[in-house]
């Protein structure tokens, strides 16, 4: 119990004293039980304030400090510091906030909000009363970083830790590395292909002993926390030897009879069983699918290298943080929707990339050829009815350079964009100027007012009342009608479910703030980088994967990590383990363990954030909070209402 | 529904030198453009109509005529895309297809067609001076009667049918009705304009400009008077000699200055010049100055023994009155006046 309290009462300029009588609030509180000290302060957060806080504090002795001012949002920390520069354990101090919830909100009634205030003061006294010295929970970490996916951002994120001095596990779903970006040839701005990108990062990221990669892995099982994260991965083997000579890997997929639709060039061409997705690709072996491979054993006649004997392995590694970098899936329009899946020649904006890629004199379309594209933005983004209300932001510009690129290459293209108003921004403006320079044609509309498709005697049609002329109503007989498709979260989040990464409203991995904690999660040592997070262009995912990295391997540097005190303690005799806190738990922060002969819950000290779901539901009320206990709480609402 | 043509600007920029594709649709030019109301974005509607290709839109609109080229959207326009001059090769264009015979596409859009034109009449003009053993009276004589003959032949068959047709493609084509009183009550339009240009004052930028443009239209026409129906190369009439003489001198010294602002490239209207352009000016300045030194050879008397002179002013003449009037620059004076003719007509009709 407290006996030497301080209280100060501040005017905030006149931001508290215009509305509530702070030197009535002092007076009501001054002979408060335990109240050494009662002052008001015009600006207590002025340097001046502080100082003269500090000395009280030493010089009175004082064992708990109550400042009655703006919310603990904003100066909660400051005064913590305060008490700990003058020696008092940083939980001694309470704040009170007498401005956001009584000044601004009472600015009608003058005298009610100094009731109101006295009331608040007095509540906060009541918990610094019971107010305990709290020490971090200090956690050992280990000094390895998981990074999922090894796209773009996750191998420049695993670079980066690499050469901070962490071991990283660079884990790869997929049999080859680069994700989306080596799907893409010329990327915008730097006229590099995506394939160069790809190949720079990977040598870059082989360079380093501290990385070891796993392609053709996904992590199965979680068990830990931050600091200590044992993970199981499971390896889908590739069911080649080390070394494949070049021509016998050709007849080996000459021989292959299983053909099904190729994924990395959107489903418009096929592959064999065995495959890779284009010469020189990383890393430079050839894997079996063998979700569709028949054993039928024809490759291994013709193909030394195979090896149908290698099986999955499981391994478990220990990090102390994981990195999740697992990108995205381009939209798939829904059969109909703008008449694909339905017109032959209606295709999206990741395929068009592809055909691009495979025509080179000519644009041939299913056997015709192409002069007249129609490019419709904005499909799976921006929805009126549908989930997707966002701006995938990299569509607009790609599809500017695609059309530049497809002018450039084939003669006598026409380029007609569809747009809902043009996003370039950035240095990208600068391909929407060239663009309409070179003569391509830009018609607009609202989102309620979308393009019309029509196909009639044998020719496509799209239609539009173009808000840049007047509303009128045109129209442009397309050879091929390319969709915008925009961004889309992972189909499937299965790793996302594992680690129980919250989504947000677009269903994206979600941050803890967007602005001041944009790569941390609400799970302690997870972080986010790349289109993981939302819709994001590779500058964008760069940068979020360098601050993702550096934020991980703050949380293992040091080899230790101090976390808040404030967390759940389970009261060990009144525990009878029903399970029901781990039911309410939304971190799965309880373990049952056996203790002294019985089943009881433990609360795990790094997964906890002390966010109190798990006391109510508790039948024996063994659960506690600490530093805001059922007896400061009690003592708070006495306080708050003495008659009741 | 408009079916977009993206083909058309490469079409239109054979009639002029500007940059539809650079506009980016800000509207500043619609902003500055004195004609601009709120039912008519000029001249962004005609530019977009360009860049779309919307041939039927255009062929349809009066809208290029109304326009008198002060030049202030293209000194405005923040890309350079030269709307003015977009306007001005929609003139060119619209005449083309105004023309039946399809010569004035031709010689808009093949220089070459056009030199061919002009030393092919010149080289008829010798052959036939040849032919009179370049006696100066014969010549004199069926010169006199071509310049009767042209007149009436180039004003029944092209002038006349491209004015119908003009009438046809804007006003009953594009299904705009209008009554014959209206047609009647706006006649006073036609006249107004056709001899005061007087729509061009609405063009702020220079006064002296268009004042410049009407005493040579004045100077034109009844020099046109004068030579045909006065007989001025023939009268002894003092005041009929003397109005000649100022008549030819206003046209080469008022073409002598609008040659100088288009070399010089001064004003907005003179920058840019198409070959049309050039012949046009070129071609008038050279008919007021032979006509006049012929006049002048008549009377110090030595026109005889420099039938030459004649020749010259003869091949001018013919050039002029074959090939500029009937498929040139030359039409837009009646194109113009229509074009408000047809406005006010739609305008009584509400």
């Amino acid at each position: 119990m407290n006996k030497k309290i301080g209280v100060y009462i501040c005017h905030c300029g006149g931001n508290i004293s215009d509305y509530v009588d702070v030197e009535k609030v002092r007076k009501a509180i001054e002979g408060d039980d335990g109240v050494f000290l009662a002052k008001t302060t015009m600006f207590a957060c002025a340097d001046s304030s502080q100082k003269q806080m500090v000395e009280d504090i030493t010089d009175q002795k004082l064992d708990g400090v109550v400042v009655a001012s703006c919310s603990p949002k904003l100066h909660l920390l400051t005064f913590r510091a305060v008490a700990e520069r003058a020696g008092l354990n940083k939980y001694n101090y309470v704040h009170a906030n007498i401005r956001e919830q009584v000044s601004w909100a009472h600015s009608d009634n003058k005298v009610g909000a100094t009731e109101k205030a006295i009331k608040i003061v007095k509540a906060t006294i009541a918990k610094v009363r019971n107010a305990e010295a709290l020490e971090p929970v200090k956690v050992k970490s280990t000094k390895a970083v998981a990074v999922i996916g090894a796209g773009v951002a996750g191998m420049r994120a695993a670079i980066e830790l690499a050469e901070a001095g962490a071991e990283v596990f660079l884990i790869e779903r997929e049999f080859f590395v680069g994700g989306r970006v080596s799907q893409w040839d010329d990327l915008c701005i730097t006229d590099e292909t995506g394939k160069e990108l790809i190949t720079r990062l990977y040598n870059e990221v082989m360079k380093h002993q501290h990385v070891t990669l796993f392609t053709g892995a996904e992590i199965i099982e979680n068990n830990g926390s931050v600091g200590n994260f044992e993970i199981k991965v499971k390896v889908t083997p590739r069911y080649f030897k080390l070394q494949c000579s070049g021509d016998e890997l050709k007849k080996a997929i000459e021989v292959c009879p299983v053909e099904v639709p190729d994924g990395f060039n959107f489903n418009i061409t096929k592959r064999k069983a065995i495959y890779h997705n284009y010469p020189s690709e990383y890393p430079q072996l050839p894997a079996i699918d063998m979700k569709n491979c028949t054993r039928c054993g024809k490759c291994e006649e013709v193909c030394k290298a195979i090896d149908f004997s290698q099986t999955t392995e499981y391994l478990t590694i220990k990090v102390g943080s994981i990195l999740l970098a697992t990108g995205f899936d381009p939209y798939e329009p829904p059969k109909g929707e703008f008449g694909y899946g339905e017109i032959d020649n209606v295709i999206t904006l990741p395929q068009f990339k592809r055909v691009i890629h495979y025509n080179d004199d000519k644009l041939i379309w299913q056997g015709k050829e192409v002069k007249n594209i129609a490019y419709i933005y904005c499909v799976g983004s921006r929805q009126l009815n549908g989930d997707n209300k966002y701006c995938s932001r990299y569509c607009c510009t790609s599809t500017i350079h695609t059309a530049i690129t497809a002018k450039k290459k084939y003669k006598g293209i026409h380029n007609f964009h569809f747009n809902r108003g043009i996003r370039t921004y950035g240095k990208a403006e600068v391909w929407y100027d060239e663009s309409s320079r070179l003569g391509d044609i830009y018609l607009q509309s609202f989102e309620h007012d979308p393009p019309i498709i029509e196909h009639r005697n044998g020719q496509t049609f799209v239609k539009i009342k173009d808000l840049l002329t007047a509303n009128k109503e045109l129209e442009v007989a397309a050879d091929l009608v390319v969709l915008v498709t925009g961004m889309t979260p992972r189909q499937d989040n299965s790793i996302g479910n594992l680690l129980k990464v919250p989504k947000g409203r677009d269903k994206f991995f979600n941050e803890i703030h967007m602005k001041l904690r944009p790569v941390e999660t609400v799970i302690d040592g997870v972080t986010i980088a790349g289109a993981s997070q939302g819709p994001k262009n590779i500058m964008e995912s760069m940068n979020s994967a360098l601050a993702a990295a550096t934020k991980s391997f703050s949380l293992i540097n040091s080899g230790e990590l101090a976390l808040e005190p404030t967390i759940a303690e389970v009261d060990d005799t009144a525990c009878e383990w029903c399970g029901k806190c781990d039911e309410a738990c939304p971190y799965s922060a309880f373990e049952k363990i056996e203790k002294d002969g019985k089943l009881i819950a433990k609360v795990i000290p790094s997964v906890c954030k002390g966010c109190g779901m798990c006391l109510p539901v508790c039948p024996t009320n063994a659960l506690n909070l600490i530093g805001l206990t059922d007896v400061d709480v009690e003592s708070m609402i006495d306080a708050l209402i003495p008659n009741a | 529904m408009a079916r977009i043509n993206p083909e058309f600007t490469d079409e239109l920029k054979k009639y002029g030198v500007f940059d539809a594709n650079a506009c980016y649709n800000c509207g500043n030019c619609t902003a500055v453009c004195t004609l601009s109301d709120e039912e008519n974005s000029f001249p962004r509607k005609m530019i977009r109509y360009s860049v779309l290709g919307l041939e039927n839109e255009i062929q349809a609109s009066l809208d290029p005529w109304l326009c008198y080229y002060c030049g202030e959207c293209s000194t405005t326009c923040p890309r350079e895309a030269d709307p003015g001059e977009l306007m001005m090769s929609l003139r060119r264009w619209l005449t083309a297809k105004y023309d039946w015979t399809g010569l004035s596409g031709l010689l808009y859009k093949s220089l070459t067609a056009s030199i061919s034109a002009f030393v092919v009449l010149a080289g008829l003009v010798i052959w036939f001076g040849a032919y009179e053993q370049f006696k100066l009276e014969p010549i004199m004589h069926y010169g006199h009667l071509f310049e009767m003959f042209a007149i009436g032949f180039v004003f029944t068959f092209i002038l006349l049918p491209n004015i119908i047709h003009m009438w046809w493609i804007t006003m009953v084509k594009s299904g705009k009705k209008a009554s014959l009183s209206a047609y009647f009550k706006a006649l006073g339009e036609l006249i107004v304009h056709m001899f005061t240009q007087k729509r061009a004052l609405g063009c702020d930028d220079n006064q002296f400009r268009w004042f410049e443009h009407f005493i040579l239209v004045l100077g034109y026409l009844s020099l046109l008077f004068t030579t045909v129906f006065l007989d001025w190369f023939s009268t002894q009439s003092i005041f009929i000699i003397i109005l000649g003489y100022v008549e030819s001198a206003i046209i080469f010294v008022v073409t002598f200055d609008f040659v100088r602002h288009r070399i010089k490239k001064d004003q907005a209207i003179s920058k840019n010049s198409h070959p049309s352009d050039w012949f046009f000016v070129i071609w008038l300045f050279m008919m007021g100055l032979t006509a006049f030194i012929t006049r002048l050879f008549i009377d110090i008397n030595i026109l005889d023994t420099n039938v030459w002179m004649y020749i010259v002013q003869l091949i001018v003449l013919v050039q002029w009155a074959l090939i500029i009037v009937p498929f040139g620059k030359w039409t837009h004076f009646l194109y113009r006046s229509f074009a408000m003719y047809f406005h006010r007509v739609i305008e009584l009709e509400g």
